[in-house]
């Protein structure tokens, strides 16, 4: 067997793609992983981060019992990366309570499960108790408990724990093409390396079509037709924590959103609306923004002194249920066994889903594919632990330990755990590597050489990826060149590729700046035009720079 | 409290300072409000003048090549407004903007002199600085300790670039191969270089140390020896004949450090240009404190404007918050020189842009209202690119007497005038122009300011 031939290969790096390279490669499956980006680049790299308890599908009974249960699984395997997120939902009027109350016994109804208390409501003077800021006219509130992941490290971690058992994950790579034999059976994956500009080729009779809103096109390169419904949602990121918990809202069209305050920051989503537009070129509209400011303002009037740092746009590639509001389509999950239907055998799609399903979708991928290839290996993805979820950790002793602030430690635990260790390992011989790169998140040097080391960052926004770098109130603005330098260092670069990394996180972060420019945002806009544009002169270099999707046109 | 002055400054970086030592100097009573820290104090502390215009992607040689096309291309410029006057005919513009340009870079150089800020350079020549990150870029004048002498005439040079542990501004590895792969593709000296690192440990620490700690630090009696000690080898090793240092080289003993280290190590020391926060920004502000007082003005550190007395034409008196009391400054004249976003001059919302302390109509750099803009929409796909954001072009529009204008466009008041980057119709990053129009607009509204006193006397 060579390096060419696998059992599967899985198309997609997000969290459903991870996922099943992860439950695959426990059962023994040879296993790659093709992403056309990096690790939780799309999708996953633009959502809340919470694993829902299924609250808003209490019209899917299965659903909810479904979601939380993945929540317990989580909790298990991945305490690590798991915040617990109170939330109140605000009442200003009775209409706003007696629309719709069934939700109250379904979400209680798996309380217990998950360790949460029951649904409660509270007097406006509890209420305004845990959250100062509320309205002076709330005359109730609904409160309940969900729990948030790590969207990009639990990508990351179960990629690497895929690699822990055998698979191949290979980024930067995208599928172009398959093989497929005259007997409509699937022989191999064609891609292109997009650092190396060759194209390669593998031998696998199963693919994994785990591409989110690209699924469609991924499977439209096999000849298969794939229906898929695109809905878009815009987040607003706040510069810290404004409020103490999350607070829930009907928005003008009724729908609910939230304010969550999420890591350092604080997220203000979602929109939904359809799209047929490019995934990589979408940007949050002013009108999403506002419709998001204005909805939360009800019940927080003194939303918009906070300051906006910036804002994301991710696509939902919901099941295609057509003549229904989004809030109407399934929040389950199809997979589509295209061979099963008289098309290329071997291709096996995904439509729907959500974040906290992701291994459950998984799981039920790889039964399939272990099915057909008569293994009999059981799942075991809901037991066994992610890497760093092993011990518990004292970062109080780390701290006068290692002399390292403590504030810096935790947030080291919440991305890696128990491997934390072997970070602050590398500070022995270099204690000087005790520095810190990011102050906003913060994070030291010795963690952004082990993670260049150790999960196989290309870019300065793949180490983002994985270490929150650059994700603050300053965007980047003091540590873009700092971290650049140090991945040039490890990775062996030249000149032009360490300004080329500095103009592509740039460019990263401005997408999502730009789109909400305002306020302190203005003056720390202008600081970072005179740090990269005044005095390093990046406008006037000449290096090879890309531009990227939503730099294109005018 | 009341106060009175014949000119208020408000605000205290490079545009407010000259302004009020240019007028402490003519015999004025002078008062200088501050809220903060400046955006001068966060500059790399070189003075550049002009290095490029919007979408060109040569550099100027000259400052004086660069306002020859400023005048062409952008007769709103603040630099073109330096050149209208009620005496300068049409023919004469290029040649009064050149002149007072020049007047002013002259002025400030004569006035650095002997400070801790001193500085080097001609008005007649661009000189082309390495920065922290191995560019380079175009400048007028810096200050004497960030001159790298004849490392890129003389064919033998060989350049080491140098880091302290523990430090993460500076990166010499990155700056190196930036460097020399600069001046490989323009086939220039130095042919070689090299970057080491040394060790540098204020209060004992081995990490977390910034440049600010450093410079303090080597401000200490023997603490440059020790420097010199480490840096001798790494200079012997590859036959260095100069070293590049981050810009750490003493707060209030940068010069003479400079000087003996040359001396102890055997090669020519400079400091590149850096961000913030920086070193040599806060010398050049501390310097032309020291020049302003020195001319006799007055300053008031962390008051902050906050509304005023307007009678007809004038406005006559400030009010002022500072952290224990409100005051009211009563002024002949007013010079608005509150900078930008970081300065806080002008501050937006979704809704559009404002003046903070008069709410003076702001405009964009064609001068057109940007009282309504969505900012987001006076933005560039491209963050980084030689059109700049329009956005941070924008600020208050003035008369040829630098007196902020209203929507008909006429003065505001008699006797506020503006400068600094609180002025519309320059975009400082992608130009390379900001203390240099901070300086000639200060030093001009300055002049205007004065001339109005006088005016006024005459006719009392």
């Amino acid at each position: 067997m060579t390096d060419t031939q696998f059992d599967v290969v899985v198309i997609g790096g997000g969290s459903t793609g991870t996922a099943v390279a992860r439950d695959c490669a426990m059962r023994g499956l040879r296993t790659l992983l093709l992403e056309r980006d990096d690790i939780a680049s799309a999708t996953v790299g633009t959502c809340a981060g919470m694993i829902s308890s299924g609250l808003k599908y209490s019209d899917e009974p299965d659903i909810m019992a479904m979601c939380s249960k993945e929540v317990v699984h989580f909790s298990h395997i991945a305490r690590h990366i798991i915040s617990k997120n109170p939330i109140i939902a605000p009442l200003l009027d009775l209409s706003d309570a007696a629309s719709d109350s069934s939700y109250v016994d379904s979400y209680s109804a798996h309380a217990e499960e998950r360790a949460v208390p029951s649904m409660l409501f509270l007097t406006p003077e509890a209420s305004r108790e845990i959250e100062p800021m509320l309205h002076p006219d709330v005359i109730a509130s609904v409160y309940y408990e969900e729990f948030f992941i790590d969207p990009f490290r639990l990508c990351m971690l179960q990629a690497l724990d895929a690699i822990k058992h055998g698979a191949k994950i290979r980024t930067y790579c995208e599928v172009i093409d398959f093989a497929i034999n005259h007997n409509k059976e699937l022989e191999g994956v064609v891609f292109y390396n997009r650092v190396s500009g060759c194209t390669e080729k593998v031998r696998t009779k199963f693919v994994i079509n785990a591409t989110g809103p690209w699924a469609h096109k991924v499977a439209s390169a096999a000849g298969e037709k794939l229906d898929i419904r695109l809905n878009k949602g815009a987040h607003v990121i706040l510069d810290r924590r404004v409020v103490n918990v999350g607070v829930t809202v009907k928005a003008i069209d009724g729908r609910w959103v939230y304010l969550f305050p999420h890591e350092n920051t604080t997220l203000l989503g979602t929109t939904a609306l359809d799209t047929w537009e490019d995934p990589d070129s979408l940007v949050a509209s002013f009108d999403e923004i506002e419709y998001l400011l204005q909805s939360i303002e009800t019940v927080l009037p003194s939303i918009r002194e906070a300051r906006i740092i910036r804002t994301m746009e991710g696509v939902r590639p919901l099941v295609p249920e057509w003549k229904k509001p989004e809030g109407m389509v399934t929040r389950g999950y199809q997979v589509i066994d295209h061979g099963a239907n008289d098309g290329t055998k071997g291709l096996i799609s995904f439509t729907g889903g959500k974040l906290v399903m992701c291994r459950h979708m998984a799981e039920t991928v790889t039964d399939i594919v272990c099915k057909k290839l008569g293994k009999t290996a059981t799942c075991t993805t809901h037991e066994r632990p992610l890497p760093g979820n092993e011990v518990d950790i004292d970062i109080v002793g780390l701290s006068r330990e290692y002399g390292i602030a403590l504030h810096a430690l935790e947030r080291m635990r919440a991305r890696r755990g128990a491997d934390m260790m072997k970070v602050l390992e590398l500070t022995r011989e270099h204690p000087e590597w005790k520095t810190t790169v990011c102050t906003c998140e913060p994070v030291i040097e010795a963690e952004v050489r082990y993670t260049i080391r150790e999960e196989y960052p290309q870019t300065l926004n793949d180490l983002r990826r994985r270490l929150r770098l650059g994700t603050g109130p300053c965007q980047g603005t003091s540590c873009t060149y700092k971290a650049a330098a140090i991945l040039c260092e490890e990775l062996n670069l030249g000149g032009d590729d360490f300004l080329v990394d500095i103009l592509d996180f740039r460019a990263e972060r401005w997408k999502g700046i730009r789109q909400s420019l305002r306020g302190e945002q203005l003056a720390q806009d202008e600081l970072t035009q005179g740090m990269y544009a005044c005095v390093g002169n990046l406008d006037q270099s000449d290096v090879d720079y890309d531009v990227k999707p939503w730099e294109e046109g005018c | 409290m009341n106060l009175k002055a014949d000119l208020l400054v408000i605000g205290g970086g490079m545009a407010g300072l000259v302004a009020g030592t240019v007028a402490s100097e003519s015999g004025l009573t002078t008062l200088l409000l501050r809220k903060g820290q400046s955006a001068t104090a966060n500059s790399s502390g070189a003075i550049d003048v002009i290095g490029y215009v919007p979408d060109v992607l040569e550099p100027f040689s000259s400052p004086e090549e660069g306002l020859l096309a400023i005048v062409a291309l952008y007769p709103l410029h603040p630099y073109a407004i330096v050149g209208y006057g009620d005496d300068v005919t049409s023919e004469e513009t290029s040649a009064a903007i050149i002149g007072r340009v020049r007047e002013a870079i002259m002025w400030l150089k004569e006035h650095l002199g002997g400070t801790i800020a001193s500085v080097t350079g001609e008005f007649d020549t661009n000189m082309h600085l390495i920065t922290i990150i191995g560019t380079t870029k175009p400048t007028c004048l810096a200050q004497m300790t960030m001159c790298p002498g004849d490392l890129e005439d003389r064919e033998d040079s060989v350049l080491l670039f140098a880091g302290i542990t523990g430090c993460s501004e500076f990166n010499p590895s990155a700056a190196a191969k930036t460097y020399i792969e600069d001046r490989m593709a323009l086939d220039g000296p130095p042919h070689k270089v090299g970057h080491c690192m040394f060790q540098v440990t204020p209060f004992g620490k081995s990490f977390n140390i910034s440049s600010i700690e450093i410079a303090r630090h080597l401000d200490r009696e023997g603490s440059i020896e020790a420097l010199a000690e480490q840096l001798k080898v790494q200079v012997k090793r590859i036959g260095a004949t100069h070293v590049a240092l981050p810009p750490v080289l003493g707060i209030r003993n940068a010069i003479a450090n400079k000087s003996k280290l040359e001396k102890l190590i055997g090669a020519t020391v400079f400091e590149l240009l850096g961000f913030p926060p920086s070193v040599p920004g806060l010398r050049l502000q501390q310097a032309l404190e020291g020049v302003f007082i020195k001319a006799g003005g007055k300053m008031l550190v962390g008051h902050e404007a906050i509304s005023h007395v307007r009678t007809k034409q004038r406005v006559a008196a400030v009010i002022a918050r500072g952290p224990l009391r409100e005051i009211r400054v009563d002024a002949k004249a007013i010079i608005l020189a509150t900078g930008k976003y970081i300065g806080g001059g002008i501050a937006g919302d979704e809704k559009g842009l404002r003046e903070t302390v008069f709410d003076i109509m702001t405009v964009t750099d064609d001068y057109h209202s940007s009282r309504d803009i969505v900012p987001s929409r006076s933005t560039n796909r491209l963050s980084i690119n030689p059109t700049g954001q329009p956005i941070q072009a924008c600020g208050v529009g003035i008369d040829s007497q630098f007196r902020p204008v209203r929507e008909d466009g006429l003065e505001w008041a008699e006797n506020l005038f503006a400068a600094g980057a609180v002025l519309a119709g320059y975009n400082y990053s992608v130009e390379k122009s900001g203390l240099g129009v901070a300086l000639t607009s200060g030093y001009s509204a300055a002049k205007n300011a004065i001339d109005f006193l006088r005016e006024v006397k005459q006719v009392e």
